[in-house]
């Protein structure tokens, strides 16, 4: 159905081409997955497949890509329209319409349809997606989850035989995501539409996929059985971590093929308990990391009371038991060696207990809709709390209120000892600090030197502290770079060291993940981390409930504007359908949350030999 | 406030510089909705017809047909509306490609919104800025379309369709047609030649629509209305009390406001716009 | 007869041209006299068929806003009268404001004169009639769907309603846009005011949606865009040169308008060829595409109800104006109180016509019920 023929592809103006010689067969009717880092080529893999490479964006392509026996180089995007739907990154950038019936019919219009075929097939588009009853809304009203159908729908309504995705379910939350997963899977098992498809988040999708194209980074591409490009790709969910820990073979990809192939191994570790990483922790803390000293006299803590009771001052906020994990032991070295050059002094008692941020009785009203009600919550150093919910819960009415951003309609807000609502924003910078779900909205300069520059005069510390903050979080970014070219991962960490550089004991980030492979992903938990155990307190709003399982100490569930959940990860996530990981799915009922942690267990001197 | 201008300066010559490295240093030919000779007389025969629906006050004979009844001014607003959808077609015709589609409906969107929150108190106007900039970076035609599209759009969205709509939307984009129409000048000359013609442009536009107000709310016989077949002096002197006693204020405001932003940031968002024409690989045809 | 009233009575969006015709033929109708009450009839009726007839979207308040904008020109009109004329008609002073002349350089315009009820009622109709206009043009802004207008537009400018949709669409959400970058601004512990503001916030704005602009191009050309333009080219070569004589045309016509010195018949010839050559150019552009239009707003007979009673208002005004009955043209000298013209009175009845003959407007028009 697509075949790529030594296919290799150059940018203008790029030193190495993005992609070299890449052969691979798409078959009809298969569900084709493609894998690999940011930056290997996958969206301009899929872009070759109906001629946006090169027709739109230039750049030499050389070898050929056939689709349905069509040559993309004598074909333009435009001609291929009933041949290839292709659907983009941003469901949002596409819409062209204001109402989802106009939406779906805009592309017929161009194919010449008659118009009694036209409106059967929105009929069908709409059955078939689930979209019936949401035909005349505006497309703004729209959830996440239903914005990305119509967008599949507007792709498919010409009757491609191929469907092309570039991250679909990315920044959709869990059960948007199972939606729109569900509706391709009937795509290709009721239709036998071909559908390539590239995702981060491939503990989401790698069970559905017939065929994995692999990209290592080389230009190269690998394609094969997915189990079989599962057993060594460095990318990869899970399930298959944790298949490969316990050597399973064959490999599982699902939870269900998972919980079949682990009786054995959770025999092993019914006698074991998860080493939980304890976050609050040691000396050697640096000073850029370090939360500003509370000398100020009117920033007295609010000592309130916690849910799980009152912590004794001299122990850590939660009990810990054993080593550290694997890879936050990892991390820190790591990160300790980048700072060690710096490191001046390291006294001064850590804040242990201390609460950075009290809500209490919160309620947040825009117009007619209320975000929040009657939510109390406090975040105390050292900790690193999840929220999660649906999109639209009001998670990010919560992260905002907390920084003064949006007016409570009732309750109390104390950040810092400070009520953030009624004090100058230079000064709420200095008790916490907020990473917007884009962070590119916090970017403005024309480079990324400028930007550090403007956010110290902006912090009032010495220049150049910024920059050495972001080479510590993203060595590899230069001076020169234009803010908007950096990828998602790069300019999450210049965000996040224009907000550190106010030194916030509070840290607050809005969907950090959006976008993230799985290697950018580990790199903000090292970060995440550090910043948790030099006695900053993290809150992080995210659907990603595995970075959530290896990352928070704490999660918060909000659902319709109410706090329904609030407790230790393992408490609430475990058991949870939607939230719990695949490990804490495969090992329930046993109370595991990472690979990491299963495997301490396993190599602690405690576990018995199988 | 001069600090800021020479700080953005200095970035932006090193973006330039970036950008003329990895983009093919294409920064000056890439027009987004290039005029052909039929284009390029059809956008002429409709000004000069909208010159004349604005100036017809002032030299029209007094025996004319149309001074004999007090059609003339409704008149044109008849005609004009046609006159700008034949004109718009003819633009469209072969040159309307996604990408200007797309880039045209974005950036009226964005005119829009400026005119939205600017709310016209005042003379803050930001949107004629963005006219002269956008015509100047993305070129003569595609200017020409977008002053009409952004006035057609906040119209039809605030629901303030009227009589006077056509006249503004011609008015707007004869400010960007002319801007993407200036001298090839390039770093500091340019942005002080653009803010010269921002100021220009800013009360021209203030005093050609003054002019269409002119013959409904200036009585036949004041002292401020025009009277057929007087010297055009005359005339000319008469509509400068008129504007004198209703808006040179705001023309003023305007000018001045629209200069003020074009030094203050004119430079980046020239370069915004340059990135994107760059970006989207308009063909040089 | 069944289907004839299932149209009238349930509830659609009437086409938008029709209500544009409707009130085009209302404003042609004001612009015919200047009895103040029949064009008070006039703004009664289309406020009335406005009350009736109009959805709940935002534009729909639009007729209130032209009614206050009517009565700002009124006193515009009324004031620039009262300031500028030196010497009006009628005998009847209300008072006398001091005098200026402006210096020779200012054409010698005088300032302040006595002010007489004569003149100032002349002032009075006719800003009435402005006013009147304005209102009928407001009805149409408020009933009238602007978006439903661009579905209908016709096939030569069909990439610019493409355009004029996405402008719509994008408008409100770079509003958003600035509010959350303005918020983001307090993220880094910024307060900004003024034209500091403005480029501040204006400029991610600006890029984030040109870097958009891309991908939403992208996205239309998958989706086919601009696939079947190709116009037949027998269509094509017409249709240009066709234009530019019609335009060419209009131009001789203006001339012949305007001067007084050349044959009366130029100008209306000129400008009726002119126009006639232009339109079907236009016309022709547009002709022989391929493309196809999904659910084309129908046009029915409550659109021809709706159109006719327009016509009616208008083509009664225009006769009644035509025959020169009296009480169409209202004298201020001597100052009467005005009769009225029992014809146009009858036509401004007619456009109340739609406020029966039209069909309800759906509630909640893009929102279903759930």
């Amino acid at each position: 159905m697509i075949i790529f023929d030594r296919v290799s592809v150059q940018y203008d103006g790029a030193a190495t081409p993005v992609l070299r010689d890449v052969d691979v067969h798409v078959a009809e009717g298969e569900l084709c997955l493609v894998v690999g880092q940011t930056g290997t080529g996958k969206s301009t893999l899929l872009r070759t497949v109906n001629g946006l490479v090169p027709h739109f964006t230039g750049g030499t392509v050389t070898g050929r890509v056939l689709v349905d026996g069509r040559d993309t180089r004598e074909h333009r995007p435009r001609d291929l329209a009933d041949v290839v739907g292709f659907v983009g990154q941003d469901p949002r950038a596409g819409v062209v319409a204001e109402i989802v019936e106009d939406e779906l019919a805009f592309g017929m219009e161009w194919l010449g349809l008659p118009p009694d075929v036209m409106r059967r097939r929105v009929e069908e588009t709409l059955d078939l997606l689930g979209l019936a009853d949401v035909r005349r809304r505006a497309i703004t009203t729209l959830s996440g989850g239903q914005r990305q159908r119509v967008a599949i729908g507007a792709a498919l309504i010409a009757h491609p035989r191929i469907l092309v995705l570039d991250e679909p379910t990315s920044a959709l939350d869990p059960q948007a995501a199972e939606d729109v997963l569900a509706a391709l899977h009937r795509l290709v098992h009721d239709l036998g539409t071909t559908v390539l498809l590239a995702e981060h988040r491939l503990e989401r999708v790698v069970q559905y996929a017939d065929h994995i194209v692999h990209l290592p980074g080389s230009g190269s591409a690998v394609a094969g059985e997915p189990a079989a490009i599962m057993e060594t790709a460095p990318v990869a969910p899970p399930v298959v971590e944790l298949g490969r820990l316990a050597g399973w073979s064959p490999l599982p990809l699902s939870v269900r093929d998972a919980r079949r192939a682990a009786a054995p191994l959770r025999e092993r570790l019914v006698e074991l308990e998860p080493a939980r990483v304890p976050h609050v922790a040691s000396a050697a803390a640096d000073d850029v990391w370090r939360a500003r000293p509370r000398s100020r006299g009117r920033a007295t803590p609010v000592h309130a009371t916690v849910d799980d009771g009152p912590a004794p001052p001299h122990a850590p906020a939660r009990p810990a038991h054993g080593t550290r994990s694997r890879l936050a032991g990892g991390a820190r070295s790591r990160l300790a060696r980048l700072l060690r050059r710096r490191t001046r002094h390291a006294a001064g008692s850590l804040p242990g207990d201390e609460t950075l941020c009290s809500i209490s009785e919160l309620a947040v009203q825009y117009g007619e809709t209320v975000a929040l009600r009657d939510v109390s919550l406090d975040v105390r150093a050292g900790e690193i709390v999840a929220v999660m919910g649906r999109n639209g819960a009001g998670k990010s009415s919560l992260l905002a209120a907390a920084v003064g951003m949006v007016t409570p309609a009732a309750g109390q807000i104390r950040t810092g000892g400070i009520d953030p609502r009624n004090n100058d924003p230079a000064t709420v910078i200095r008790v916490a600090g907020l990473v917007p779900q884009d962070p590119a909205d916090l970017l403005y300069a024309d480079s990324t030197g400028a930007e550090c520059l403007t956010a110290d005069r902006d912090a009032g510390v010495p220049e150049g502290s910024c920059r050495a903050l972001l080479h510590e979080l993203a060595p590899d970014i230069t001076d020169g770079r234009h803010p908007r070219d950096l990828s998602e991962g790069q300019r999450l960490a210049l965000a996040l060291a224009v907000v550190l550089v106010a030194r916030p004991p509070l840290v607050l980030l809005d969907e950090p993940t959006r976008g993230l492979d799985y290697a950018a992903k580990q790199r903000l938990a090292i970060i995440i981390r550090r910043l948790a155990a030099d006695g900053h307190a993290v809150v992080l709003a995210t659907h990603d409930v595995e970075l959530v399982a290896e990352l928070a100490t704490r999660v918060v569930v909000v659902a319709d504007g109410e706090l329904v959940a609030d407790g230790p990860t393992a408490d609430v996530v475990v058991g949870s359908p939607v939230f719990a990981p695949q490990v804490a799915k495969i090992l329930a009922p046993q109370s595991w949350l990472t690979v990491s942690e299963v495997e301490a267990a396993l190599h602690s001197p405690s576990a018995p030999t199988p | 406030m001069i600090m800021n201008t020479k700080r953005s300066m200095r970035t932006t010559s090193v973006h330039d510089h970036r950008g003329e490295g990895d983009g093919g240093g294409r920064h000056v030919g890439a027009v987004a909705m290039p005029l052909g000779p039929r284009s390029a007389t059809a956008v002429a025969l409709v000004s000069i017809l909208g010159v004349v629906a604005f100036t017809w006050p002032l030299y029209i004979d007094a025996d004319a047909a149309l001074a004999r009844s007090s059609d003339a001014p409704w008149l044109f607003a008849a005609l004009l509306p046609l006159l700008l959808l034949i004109v718009l077609a003819q633009l469209a015709e072969g040159t309307m490609d996604a990408k200007s589609v797309a880039l045209l409906g974005v950036l009226s969107a964005v005119g829009t919104g400026l005119r939205v929150l600017g709310g016209g108190g005042g003379g803050i106007e930001p949107v004629f800025f963005l006219f002269v900039l956008a015509g100047r970076a993305l070129g003569p035609g595609f200017g020409f379309v977008l002053g009409q599209l952004t006035l057609l759009t906040s119209a039809l969205i605030t629901g303030g369709v009227g009589p006077w709509l056509p006249f503004q939307m011609l008015a707007a984009s004869w400010i960007a047609l002319f801007a993407g129409m200036l001298p090839p000048l390039r770093g500091r000359a340019e942005i002080w030649m653009l803010a010269a013609y921002g100021a220009l442009s800013g009360l021209v536009y203030g005093l050609l629509i003054n002019m269409w107000f002119w013959p409904f709310l200036a009585h036949t016989g004041s002292d401020i209305s025009f009277v057929p077949g007087d010297p055009l002096s005359d005339n000319a002197a008469r509509y400068l009390g008129f504007v004198l006693a209703t808006s040179l204020g705001w023309d003023l405001m305007r000018a001045v406001f629209t200069t003020v932003l074009c030094l203050v940031a004119g430079s980046t968002v020239l370069t915004s716009l340059r990135r994107a024409a760059r970006r989207a690989r308009f063909d040089l045809r | 007869m069944n289907s004839t009233m299932g149209d009238l009575r349930l509830p659609r969006a009437l086409h938008a041209g029709a209500w544009w015709l409707w009130a085009l033929g209302l404003a042609t109708a004001a612009s015919r006299t200047t009895n103040p009450v029949l064009l008070l009839l006039l703004i009664a009726a289309a406020a009335y068929v406005v009350a009736a007839r109009r959805g709940s979207e935002p534009w729909s308040r639009s007729f209130v806003a032209f009614l206050k904008l009517g009565l700002l020109v009124l006193g515009i009109r009324v004031g620039i009268h009262m300031l500028f004329v030196s010497s009006p008609g009628g005998s009847t002073v209300l008072f006398r404001l001091p005098e200026l002349t402006l210096p020779e350089w200012a054409a010698g315009i005088k300032v302040g004169g006595p002010v007489t009820l004569e003149a100032t009622m002349l002032a009075l109709y006719d800003g009435l009639r402005l006013a009147a206009i304005l209102a009928c043009i407001g009805a149409a802004n408020a009933l009238a769907d602007a978006r439903r207008l661009l579905r209908s537009v016709p096939g030569a400018l069909y990439e610019v309603g493409v355009a004029l949709v996405v402008a719509m669409t994008f408008a409100p959400r770079l509003v958003e846009d600035a509010g959350r970058i303005r918020r983001a601004h307090q993220l880094r512990g910024r307060r900004l005011r003024g034209v500091r503001l403005i480029s501040r916030i204006g400029k991610p704005v600006l890029e984030g949606s040109l870097e958009r602009s891309l991908d939403l191009a992208a996205a239309m050309d998958s989706r086919g865009f601009g696939r079947a333009a190709a116009i037949h080219p027998r269509y094509r070569r017409s249709s240009g040169p066709l234009v530019l004589t019609g335009l060419i045309g209009i131009c001789i016509g203006m001339y012949g308008l305007l001067n007084g010195g050349v044959a009366s018949g130029v100008g209306p010839v000129g400008l009726g060829v002119g126009l006639v050559l232009a339109v079907s150019g236009f016309v022709l552009g547009g002709r022989g595409s391929l493309r196809t239009r999904y659910r084309p707003d129908p046009w029915r007979l409550p659109e021809w109800l709706v159109v006719g009673s327009g016509a009616v208002v208008a083509a009664s005004f225009i006769v009644a104006a035509v025959r020169g009955d009296p009480g169409m043209d209202v004298m201020v000298v001597p100052l009467i109180v005005p009769g009225i013209p029992l014809l146009a009175a009858a036509g401004a009845l007619a456009a109340l016509l739609p406020a029966w003959a039209s069909p309800p407007p759906p509630r909640m028009a893009t929102e279903a019920p759930s």
